[in-house]
C-alpha cells in the first residue's frame, strides 16, 4: 500500500441532530489504490461521500487530512484534486455532453485530452451532442463517468457507478477503476458485491455509520464480504 | 379515494400538514394588521370576483401543470384506481391546495381592506369553487386548447360585463355543474404530464459557455420567457401611469418595477441539481456566479432601455441621470438576486408554484422600491448610490474571484 493520501479520524455527520449518521467514522486512503465502500441501505455512503465533496457542512471531526496536511473540503486546492460521480444526477441538464466536458475541464484549469477511447467504450458515440436533460439515467451517468475518467483526478468518488449502466459498460467501467491506480485513487459505494471484488484493493464495510470491518487485498472474497453483511443485517 | 387524497396532501403540504398551519398563521397576521389600520378601499364586487376568479384559476392550472406533481403521479398511475375517484380526488386535493395556501393570501386582504357583505362572501366561494372546476376542466380538455379557451373567455367576459346582476351566481353554478359532469368522463391519465421522451441533437459546439446555458435555460422555459416578455410590455406601457405623476422623479420606480422578473433570479433554487454541481466544482463562485449577474443586469437593462425609449417617446425627455439610474437599478437588482440565490436559496418548495411565488423573490425588488422611492424624493442621492455600488461591486469581485 503508498503512502496515506487521505485520512479521516473520528468523523461525525448528520443532516438533523436527531440522528447521527455517521459516528466516529475513521478511514485512510492511499495512493494509487482502489478502495470500495460497502454497507446496507442508510449505512452512510453517500453522506461520507457527500462531506467529501463539501457538500455537508454538518460534520464535525477529530482530523481530516490530505497529503499530510491539514484539509478543507470546500477549499478550492482540494477541490482542484477531486471530483465525484454522484449516484443520480441532473445538474447542467441544458448543457450538451461536449459542453458539460468543456465547462468542468474549464473550471478544473485543464487541457481536454482525446476521448475517443472513453466514448467509444462506453458506447456513447450517439449521445455527445444531446442536451444531458434528454439522456436517458444510463446515459447520463456514462457523461459523467468519462468526465471523471477524462479527467484524471487524485482523488475520484463514484457514488453507486455501476447503477443504471448496461452490461457491456459496466465492464468497461471495471477495467477503467482497476486501471486508475496509475493516476490516483478511487474511493467508490456499491450494492454490487462484484463490482466490490473485481476491482477493490480494500473493502470497507458499512454498518451504522461506522467502519465495521475492512478486508485487504488477498482477503477479499465475496463470500466473507457477504457473511460480514449477513451479520449486520441479523444484527 | 381517501389515500390518493392523502397521498397528494401531504406532498403539498408537509407530512404533518405542518404547511397549512404556518401559512395560516401568516395570513391571520396580514389579515389583522390590515384591519386593525382601518385602511378601506371601495372594490366593487364583480372586480372581487374577478380577482378571485382569475387568481385561483391561474394557481390551479400552475398547480396541474407543475413538473414535481407530475413525479407524485407517475408513482400514482402505477396503482390500479378508479378513474373518477381518482380524477375527483386529485382535483380536490389540488383545488384545496390552491385555495388555501395561495388565494387565501388575496381573500386576506381583501377581506381586511373591503367591506362584504355576507352574500358576497358566499358568491366568493361560488366563484373559487367554479375556477377549481373549471380549470380543472379545461386542463382536461387541453388538446382542443381552442374551444378551452374560447370557454374561459366566454365566462370572464361575462363576470367582466354582468359581474353585477343576479343571475351570474346562478351561470357559474351551472357551469360548474358542466365542469364537473366533464370530469366525470375524465381520466387519470389525462391529468398525468408526460415527460418529453424526443432527444434532439444541438448544433455541435465544444466550448460550454455558460451564457449559452442561461439562454437556452429561458429557451426551453417557455413560462420565463413569457415573464420576461410581459415584463417588456409593462416598461412599454409604464411610461403612460408614471407620467401622469406631477413634481416627484418617478423614472426609478419604474425602474424598480422591472425588477420584478423574478423567475430568472431563482435559477439556483428551481434547481437542486445545478446548485449541487455549482458548490462542488472548483471555481464556481466567478465562473459560474459573475456570468449569472450580468446576465439578471442584461434582462432588467433590456426592460429598461425599453422604458427609457417609451418615456423619450412620450414625453421627449430622457436624461443622462435616468440612464445612470437605470444602470444603478438593473445593477444593483442582479447584484442582490445572485448573492440571495449564492447565500440563501429557497429550499423549502413543494412544487414549483410555491417557488415562483416564495415571499423571498421580492425582497430584491421590495428593497428596489424603497430605493426608488428615496431617489425619487432626493435625485442628488444618485452619485452617492453609484460611488457606493461601483464599491460594492469591486469588494464582491474580490471576494467572488477568490478561492473557492
Amino acid at each position: 500500500m503508498g503512502a496515506a493520501l487521505l485520512t479521516v479520524k473520528n468523523l461525525n455527520a448528520w443532516y438533523s441532530d436527531e440522528k447521527m449518521i455517521l459516528s466516529d467514522f475513521s478511514l485512510e486512503l492511499a495512493e494509487h489504490e482502489v478502495a470500495g465502500l460497502i454497507g446496507l441501505n442508510g449505512a452512510g455512503k453517500t453522506t461520507f461521500l457527500k462531506v467529501l465533496s463539501g457538500l455537508l457542512p454538518t460534520f464535525r471531526s477529530g482530523g481530516i487530512y490530505f497529503c499530510g496536511s491539514p484539509v478543507n473540503f470546500r477549499k478550492r486546492d482540494f477541490k482542484l484534486c477531486r471530483y465525484t460521480v454522484f449516484a443520480e444526477d441532473n445538474s447542467f441538464s441544458y448543457f450538451t455532453f461536449r459542453e458539460y466536458l468543456s465547462y468542468v475541464f474549464s473550471a478544473y484549469r485543464k487541457e481536454r485530452p482525446d476521448l475517443s477511447d472513453l466514448i467509444r467504450g462506453f458506447h456513447f458515440e450517439e449521445y455527445t451532442d444531446i442536451l444531458l436533460k434528454d439522456l436517458s439515467t444510463g446515459n447520463r451517468k456514462k457523461a459523467f463517468l468519462i468526465t471523471a475518467f477524462a479527467l484524471k483526478p487524485q482523488l475520484l468518488f463514484l457514488d453507486e457507478p455501476v447503477n443504471g449502466l448496461d452490461f457491456q459498460s459496466t465492464e468497461y467501467l471495471y477495467q477503467q477503476i482497476s486501471r486508475y491506480k496509475e493516476h490516483g485513487t478511487i474511493l467508490f459505494s456499491s450494492h454490487i458485491l462484484e463490482s466490490i471484488t473485481l476491482t477493490s484493493d480494500r473493502v470497507f464495510v458499512l454498518e451504522h455509520g461506522k467502519v465495521r470491518q475492512t478486508f485487504e487485498r488477498g482477503q477479499i472474497s465475496a463470500a466473507d464480504i457477504r457473511e460480514a453483511l449477513h451479520y449486520e443485517n441479523d444484527m | 379515494m381517501r389515500m390518493t387524497c392523502k397521498a397528494f396532501a401531504k406532498k403539498l403540504f408537509g407530512a404533518k400538514y405542518e404547511r397549512l398551519s404556518r401559512t395560516f398563521f401568516i395570513y391571520l397576521i396580514v389579515f389583522w394588521g390590515l384591519y386593525i389600520a382601518g385602511w378601506k378601499v371601495q372594490i366593487a364586487p364583480f372586480i372581487r370576483y374577478l380577482m378571485v376568479s382569475a387568481l385561483t384559476a391561474g394557481m390551479m392550472w400552475q398547480a396541474l401543470s407543475a413538473k414535481d406533481i407530475a413525479v407524485e403521479m407517475k408513482h400514482m398511475m402505477m396503482l390500479p384506481f378508479e378513474c373518477r375517484k381518482f380524477v375527483f380526488s386529485y382535483v380536490a386535493v389540488i383545488g384545496v391546495y390552491t385555495v388555501l395556501i395561495k388565494t387565501a393570501a388575496l381573500l386576506a386582504v381583501l377581506l381586511a381592506v373591503s367591506v362584504w357583505r355576507p352574500t358576497e362572501i358566499l358568491a366568493s366561494v361560488i366563484c373559487i369553487i367554479h375556477a377549481i372546476l373549471m380549470t380543472a376542466a379545461v386542463y382536461y380538455l387541453k388538446k382542443y386548447w381552442y374551444a378551452g379557451s374560447l370557454w374561459a373567455a366566454v365566462i370572464a367576459a361575462v363576470v367582466l360585463f354582468w359581474g353585477n346582476k343576479p343571475w351570474l351566481i346562478l351561470l357559474l353554478c351551472v357551469n360548474s355543474i358542466f365542469a364537473a359532469l366533464l370530469l366525470c368522463k375524465a381520466d387519470g391519465y389525462d391529468f398525468y404530464r408526460r415527460e418529453n421522451e424526443k432527444s434532439q441533437t444541438i448544433k455541435r459546439r465544444e466550448h460550454g459557455s455558460v451564457w449559452r446555458y442561461f439562454f437556452r435555460y429561458l429557451r426551453f422555459h417557455k413560462n420565463y420567457l413569457f415573464n420576461t416578455a410581459v415584463m417588456w410590455c409593462v416598461a412599454l406601457l409604464l411610461p403612460y401611469f408614471l407620467g401622469e405623476i406631477e413634481g416627484v422623479f418617478v423614472v426609478p420606480i419604474g425602474f424598480a418595477i422591472l425588477s420584478l422578473n423574478t423567475p430568472v433570479c431563482i435559477l439556483l433554487s428551481c434547481d437542486r441539481d445545478l446548485e449541487q454541481a455549482v458548490r462542488f466544482l472548483p471555481g464556481q463562485r466567478r465562473a459560474f456566479c459573475i456570468p449569472y449577474c450580468l446576465f439578471l443586469f442584461l434582462c432588467n437593462m433590456a426592460a429598461d432601455v425599453i422604458f427609457l425609449c417609451s418615456w423619450q417617446l412620450q414625453s421627449n425627455g430622457v436624461t443622462a441621470t435616468m440612464i445612470i439610474a437605470a444602470m444603478f437599478f438593473a445593477l444593483q437588482s442582479a447584484i442582490l438576486s445572485v448573492m440571495l440565490e449564492w447565500f440563501y436559496p429557497i429550499r423549502d418548495w413543494k412544487i414549483e408554484s410555491d417557488l415562483w411565488h416564495h415571499p423571498r423573490k421580492y425582497i430584491v425588488p421590495g428593497m428596489m422600491l424603497l430605493l426608488a422611492g428615496a431617489v425619487g424624493a432626493w435625485t442628488s442621492l444618485i452619485p452617492v448610490l453609484m460611488i457606493l455600488l461601483v464599491v460594492e461591486a469591486v469588494i464582491l469581485l474580490l471576494f467572488f474571484c477568490r478561492g473557492i
